[in-house]
């Protein structure tokens, strides 16, 4: 267990956003999750009651008799916001006076640095460049990534769960979200910062950063699973591959939709369009997770190989 | 929220805790916070991020009261010399010419001051005028048409015309006048008062200049008598201090892109004073031997006369100390140390290396004597045989280069002779005007291609100059089999520091089998051919040959402790182990014989049949270079520096009877040299040609077939600003950055961390394969470079040399690259370290040669045998007879062997000046640096000597031959009886050897120009504005009014032979001892 190696990273000035994202992303995703629970309840009650749906329309917890049904922004939003943004413009003013921004050398077209990375927000893509082509990783989807989130409010037809936090009303959506952003998006983040070292080897958290690290990794692609030469042949069981993989996927997820009432009625609200264009984004979603495993584990490199283009 | 929608108001409990609730407590602490961050920013603004404005708080403090300190100190001295009467009287002479100006001077400054008041309301009055004329006239100069241009021309001359009216003082201050002019009268009058003015103050000027040059004259004198400042001066300094700028100090230097702060902490670098650290810092912790608040950093620059030569303005400070010098928030950052910083400051123990970004071609740099130290151990160990170092070892590169040019130039002319044949053709088919104008063409091409034959001629010099030039750190391995002893040779490859404690080779790590290997391959590719018989020597004279015809000045003798000589050449303790003494005559006879010539056109030496092929001579020397089989030049030579001492065959024969007689016990060297039958088995060969490859033996050594081998080390001329990634720390990478040390008595403990270019090439020169622990390798993948077994200052001055090995962060124009003669003192060191003069000769002041620290010459009678010394050289001798004396020694005109068994000039030497075979270049070089050395104006023109009359020979004769002024007592005369005491050179040489400038300095002061010189000082003394003999002079003089010196200079230029042989014949001087 190198301790150094480990200290040298975590203090780096470069890694204190990541580092207290470690902390501060678990922290919120918990606190907002609890809050939404309490609320859960409370509406189960509130359902439960009808008396008490006269008085109340604050979906919130804790509540009490006598409390005020409505707040107004001003002043009783605006002023914790006022605080908040205080707070962390002291948070800021610190940071900072104690840490100056971290230059590193003068840039060297002969010899770059190892490694290589890019700045903390963008780690997630850099990662993403190990599992699939440079177009796929950094054009396709990238821009999938911001088509998809633009597309929510086309299909998203459930009305509920609009300015209070509730799961039960808005589970498909937490959960997808959670999957999307915690483990596809902040884990990478993190595998590229404490794990990814020279070389872009695969460095377990206390192992020593060797910069003369010899890795053994040949990568495979699937027709070399199956010894197949030919480049139709490699064409083929790649489509092949992938269309069972779309449609196990979609099988997947429609089964899981319809397994809830509650989403159930939410999908008989969508058009067919709408529903198709949510298992597009969710199934090549699903493609980064796959594609992760199978190179962590089986050095897999590509899925579909043409001379034009590799998946 | 209004109150009436809360039913549940006075019931505290149920208060609603959004709307309820105070924030007040959170925003005060919020508040609190933010002013605290606030007011933490400012401070690390103004002080935290700004060190230096402690420094100078404190610097300010520690300069002021030490400036108190010393002004009494300073005061008492500067009283006493006022005290003095010089000064009194100078003083005097300043107050009696003030006073004469005084009246005069006073009259004037009346009449400047009145004239000032008219001047100033007149040019008041012209100088407005003349404005809006400017004005004017730019509007009609950049008028649009010519009708509006005509009509402002006129309005100008309007203008001018007009006649304005103003009051204005009189100049003689008696009240005021009216003056009605226009513009011509108004500016008149402006330049009346302006040359009047100009004409006051020039007489005030001439008034003053009696007494500005008594205070000037007595300015000078305190100066001259005071050591430190005056009193007036170090109260400036403490009024500067009072009001000093706490500001950032900078250098700016817009040509290199440099700006330098650092005098913003090294406040007082620059100051008049002295300031050591004892002035200014703490020495110790106790605080007793220095000063509160003090810091090193307030020093004065401890070289000052450096600090002259480098004017900071012109220079900075970090293109020599390394250092980020923009930086002021902090010492690590400013001395960049910070991490990624690419050139941090030097080391103390390095300090040097900031010298070689400009001082790159210089192999001395004087006040540099680590940095010149590692440059000399590169070039003298041979690293360059392995690495390309810009500069070093350059005459293989520009041999090439060479060859190219000429071939170059051949097809050059052969195309311009065909289109000029072309062109005559074409000219053919053509009439008139035309026809002659093609046909003048082409002859002017083929009369232009006549001058590219001399060019090609130069190049052909130059090229066998170079070949004379080209020289190997280690001897020829051709001759092996005609010079070695079989067995030594593998117990030598072994490791020759076993052989030779202190050896120049360095150690291999190589494997028995590697050993065997290589001894097969270097005897069985050497050459064979005839040597002298060395029958008869006599060992006890050729110890005392030895030791004292200069050998020693290179080569040393004993061990340990009785170790005696030079570093430059080998040891020859064990010589007679390992050589065969026939080639051992050869050798000493002329180690530049070779048996073989070789060609580097044809790649092969050249053989008798191959001359006898042409039917041709087997005839090679440095008159006959050129190969019999395709005329190109060839190596002649031995490519080694050890020269011909000129020695007769009995000499030669009894010097190696004596080496051979240096070895161990026989019964002591049999268990040491082993059957070695092996070495003639030819299968080894070719396994010890691919080892000797690999191993880059040819960097250092001539090898049959290996001759254009090239280098198979990394190029170092810009190592020191090689990445830090680039330089393979391997597997302690961890161990440096963590400060883990691995070699030495310290190994295993905790030291600085050493991930550094100095912490690389430290270890890795005193453990070159250091980089190779707990590495799994097959041996030939092993790191090469051999072990050069230094020592702790070798790696310090080589470390000192690679670190400032640097691509260049300064623009061209700040690099020492002198255009006039100190370069060609640049130029003649590298011959000088290359032949070793200094081994014998002193050649820069100060500098001791090997041979006058030798015990054998402490003696008094021994140091008259030294080899004379040559600081003056330059001013001494006629260029033209050095050129002659440096190409051969003896002087003598022939070859013959019993003619040049001497020395040229000082024949009574027992050490000789051997002949170098210098080339024409490298004779040019040392001609030209011994006149820059001295300040000698180039090209030489001979100065004219007066030819005596015959009254004045009798008497300069008369002087020469007095009993007082025995000249031909010391002085050689040719005539072996009288010269068996000589101790100085044949007078009959001073014509064409000596300058007679010089020449009369010397008889006036010879101690001075050459101190322990056995010429004694004091014959002359000075007598009005002439010298004159310090001593009897013979009647003859009687009413001479003449130098006498200059006398005897001349007298001695005109010297002839017979005359010479006359005085000798009649005893004349101390002949007759």
């Amino acid at each position: 267990m190198d301790w150094g190696q480990l200290w040298r990273i975590t203090s780096t000035p470069d890694n204190v956003p990541i580092v207290a994202l470690l902390f501060l992303i678990p922290f919120y995703t918990w606190y907002g999750l609890r809050q939404a629970f309490a609320n859960d309840k409370l509406i189960e009650e509130l359902e439960k009651n009808p008396e008490m749906t006269k008085t109340h329309h604050r979906k919130t917890l804790p509540w009490k008799p006598g409390w005020a049904q409505e707040v107004h922004v001003w002043p009783f939003l605006l002023r914790v916001e006022f605080l908040a943004a205080i707070i962390v413009t002291v948070i800021l003013m610190v940071w900072s006076i104690t840490l100056n921004a971290p230059l590193e050398e003068p840039s060297n077209p002969t010899l770059t640095m190892n490694p290589s990375k890019a700045p903390w927000y963008f780690l997630g893509l850099q990662e993403m460049l190990v599992y699939f082509d440079p177009w796929m990783a950094g054009v396709v989807l990238p821009s999938l990534i911001i088509v998809g989130m633009m597309a929510i409010p086309y299909f998203d037809t459930n009305p509920l769960g609009n300015g209070y936090y509730t799961y039960k009303q808005r589970k498909f959506a937490i959960l997808t979200f959670c999957f999307g952003f915690l483990v596809l998006w902040i884990s990478m983040i993190v595998i590229g910062t404490f794990i990814r070292g020279p070389g872009w080897v695969w460095f377990w958290p206390g192992q020593t950063w060797d910069h003369n690290i010899v890795v053994y990794q040949p990568n495979k692609d699937l027709p070399d699973f199956f010894g197949i030469t030919n480049a139709w042949g490699k064409a083929v069981i790649g489509l092949a591959f992938l269309g069972g993989f779309g449609a196990v996927t979609g099988g997947a997820i429609h089964k899981w939709i319809m397994s809830d009432d509650f989403s159930k009625k939410v999908y008989q609200k969508m058009s067919l369009l709408q529903y198709a264009t949510l298992q597009f984004f969710l199934i090549t979603m699903m493609l980064l997770p796959v594609k992760m495993i199978l190179r962590l584990t089986l050095n897999f490199k590509y899925i579909l190989v043409t001379p034009w283009l590799n998946l | 929220m209004p109150e009436e929608t809360r039913p549940d108001v006075g019931n505290e409990s149920e208060r609603d805790p959004i709307t309820g609730s105070s924030l007040s407590f959170p925003y005060m602490i919020s508040a609190v916070l933010l002013m605290a961050s606030l007011g933490w920013a400012l401070y690390d603004e103004y002080y935290a991020t700004r060190p230096w404005k402690d420094y100078q708080h404190r610097f300010v403090a520690v300069y002021s009261s030490w400036l108190k300190k010393n002004l009494p100190k300073q005061d008492s001295a500067e009283k006493a010399v006022k005290n003095s009467d010089t000064y009194k009287k100078l003083q005097a002479a300043l107050d009696a010419a003030d006073k004469a100006a005084g009246p005069d001077f006073d009259r004037i400054n009346k009449e400047l001051a009145l004239l000032a008041t008219r001047k100033s309301v007149v040019d008041d009055w012209f100088q407005s005028r003349r404005g809006e004329l400017g004005a004017k006239v730019y509007d009609m100069e950049n008028a649009g048409s010519q009708s509006s241009h005509d009509s402002q021309a006129a309005a100008i001359q309007k203008f001018k015309d007009e006649i304005l009216t103003k009051t204005v003082p009189l100049e003689n201050g008696q009240g005021e006048e009216k003056l009605s002019y226009n513009y011509d009268q108004m500016e008149k009058e402006y330049n009346r008062l302006k040359d009047r003015k100009n004409d006051l103050l020039s007489q005030q000027a001439a008034l003053l200049r009696p007494s500005s040059e008594a205070r000037k004259r007595r300015d000078d004198y305190m100066a001259d008598q005071l050591v430190g400042l005056t009193r007036q001066q170090m109260q400036g300094l403490i009024d500067k201090m009072d009001h000093f700028d706490f500001d950032i100090k900078q250098i700016n230097v817009p040509e290199g892109n440099l700006v330098d702060r650092c005098e913003s902490c090294h406040v007082g670098t620059r100051e008049p004073v002295v300031l050591t650290r004892r002035d200014v810092g703490p020495l110790s912790k106790d605080g007793k031997s220095g000063v509160e608040d003090g810091s090193r950093a307030f020093t004065t620059h401890p070289n000052l006369e450096l600090l002259k030569i480098h004017n900071p303005d012109r220079f900075g400070c970090s293109p020599c100390h390394g250092g980020n010098g923009r930086a002021t928030s902090s010492v690590e950052k400013a001395h960049g140390k910070n991490e990624h910083w690419l050139y941090p400051m030097y080391s103390p123990a390095n300090r040097e290396a900031g010298c070689n970004q400009c001082h790159s071609s210089d192999l001395v740099v004087r006040l540099a004597p680590t940095l010149s130290g590692g440059k000399e151990l590169f070039r003298w160990r041979g690293c360059m045989g392995c690495h390309r170092m810009e500069g070093f070892d350059a005459e293989p590169e520009r041999l090439f280069n060479i060859t190219q040019q000429i071939k170059a130039l051949e097809t050059d002319k052969a195309d311009a002779f065909r289109n000029a044949s072309r062109m005559e053709k074409q000219a053919d088919s053509m009439s008139g005007n035309a026809a002659a104008k093609m046909n003048q063409t082409a002859q002017n091409m083929r009369v232009s291609m006549s001058r590219v034959d001399s060019r090609i001629e130069e190049l052909d010099t130059e090229s066998k100059n170079l070949l004379q030039e080209l020289k190997k750190v280690g001897p020829s391995l051709k001759e092996v089999r005609m010079k070695l002893r079989k067995e030594w040779i593998p117990v030598w490859i072994e490791n020759p520091q076993h052989f030779r404690p202190g050896a120049k080779m360095p150690t291999f790590r190589l494997e028995p089998d590697e050993v065997k290997a290589i001894s097969a391959f270097i005897w069985q590719s050497g050459v064979q051919g005839p040597m002298d018989n060395a029958t008869g020597g006599d060992p006890a004279h050729g110890k005392d040959l030895f030791e004292t015809r200069g050998c020693m000045a290179c080569h040393s003798m004993g061990e340990d402790a009785d170790k005696v000589g030079g570093y430059f050449a080998a040891n020859l303790t064990r010589e007679g182990e390992k050589t065969n003494i026939n080639y051992l005559v050869r050798w000493i006879h002329n180690p530049r014989q070779r048996t073989l010539p070789y060609s580097p056109t044809l790649h092969r030496d050249i053989t008798p049949a191959d001359y006898q092929a042409k039917n041709m001579p087997f005839v090679f020397d440095l008159d006959h270079t050129k190969s019999p089989v395709d005329g190109h030049e060839m190596q002649v030579e031995q490519q080694t520096i050890m020269p011909n001492l000129r020695l007769n065959m009995g000499e030669v024969r009894d010097i190696a009877a004596y080496l051979m007689t240096k070895k161990r016990p026989d019964a002591e060297t049999a268990k040491i040299y082993k059957d070695a039958s092996y070495m003639d088995d030819p299968k080894l060969k070719a396994q010890g040609l691919k080892l000797v490859r690999n191993y880059g033996c040819a960097g250092c050594h001539e090898i049959a077939g290996m001759e254009d081998e090239s280098r198979i080390g990394t190029e170092l001329t810009n190592e020191g600003s090689k990445p830090i990634e680039r330089l393979d720390f391997a597997l302690l990478t961890r161990d440096a950055e963590d400060g883990v040390e691995v070699l030495g008595p310290n190994k295993g403990k905790d030291v600085a961390p050493w991930y550094s270019q100095k912490g690389f090439f430290e270890r890795k020169l005193a453990e070159p394969n250091l980089f190779d622990q707990g590495k799994t390798k097959t041996h030939l993948e092993q790191l090469k470079m051999p072990n050069f077994n230094l020592d702790k200052t070798d790696i310090r001055q080589l470390t000192t040399f690679l670190l400032g090995s640097v691509d260049p962060t300064m623009p061209p124009s700040f690099f020492y690259k002198p255009a006039d003669q100190r370069h060609d003192i640049q130029e003649g060191w590298w011959i000088i370290k290359k032949y070793n003069c200094q081994g014998c000769h002193v050649v820069e002041i100060g500098q001791h040669s090997i041979l006058m620290d030798l015990p054998k010459y402490q003696d008094p009678d021994w140091k008259e045998q030294l080899p004379p010394m040559i600081t003056n050289e330059g001013a001494r001798v006629s260029p033209d007879w050095l050129v002659r004396f440096l190409k051969n020694p003896s002087l003598a005109a022939g070859h013959g062997e019993a003619e040049n068994d001497k020395d040229g000039v000082r024949s009574y030497l027992k050490v000789r000046m051997p002949t170098f075979y210098l080339s024409d270049n490298e004779v040019r070089k040392l001609v030209r640096f011994f006149a820059a050395v001295s300040y000698q104006p180039e090209p030489y023109i001979q100065a004219k000597v007066e030819p005596l009359t015959p009254a004045e020979q009798a008497m300069a004769r008369a002087l020469f031959t007095s009993k007082e002024a025995p000249c031909l007592k010391c002085h050689a005369t040719g005539v072996p009886a009288h010269d068996a005491k000589a101790t100085a050179p044949n007078f009959l040489l001073a014509k064409e050897r000596l300058k007679p400038g010089w020449t009369d300095r010397w008889l006036l002061n010879p101690a001075l120009i050459s101190p322990g010189t056995s010429m004694p000082s004091g014959l002359f003394k000075r007598e009005g504005d002439r010298w004159v003999f310090n001593g009897q002079t013979p009647p003859s003089f009687n009413g001479y009014t003449g130098d006498h010196a200059e006398l005897l200079v001349r007298y001695m230029f005109t010297l002839t032979p017979d005359e010479q042989r006359r005085l000798v014949g009649a005893g004349g001087g101390g002949g007759t001892r």
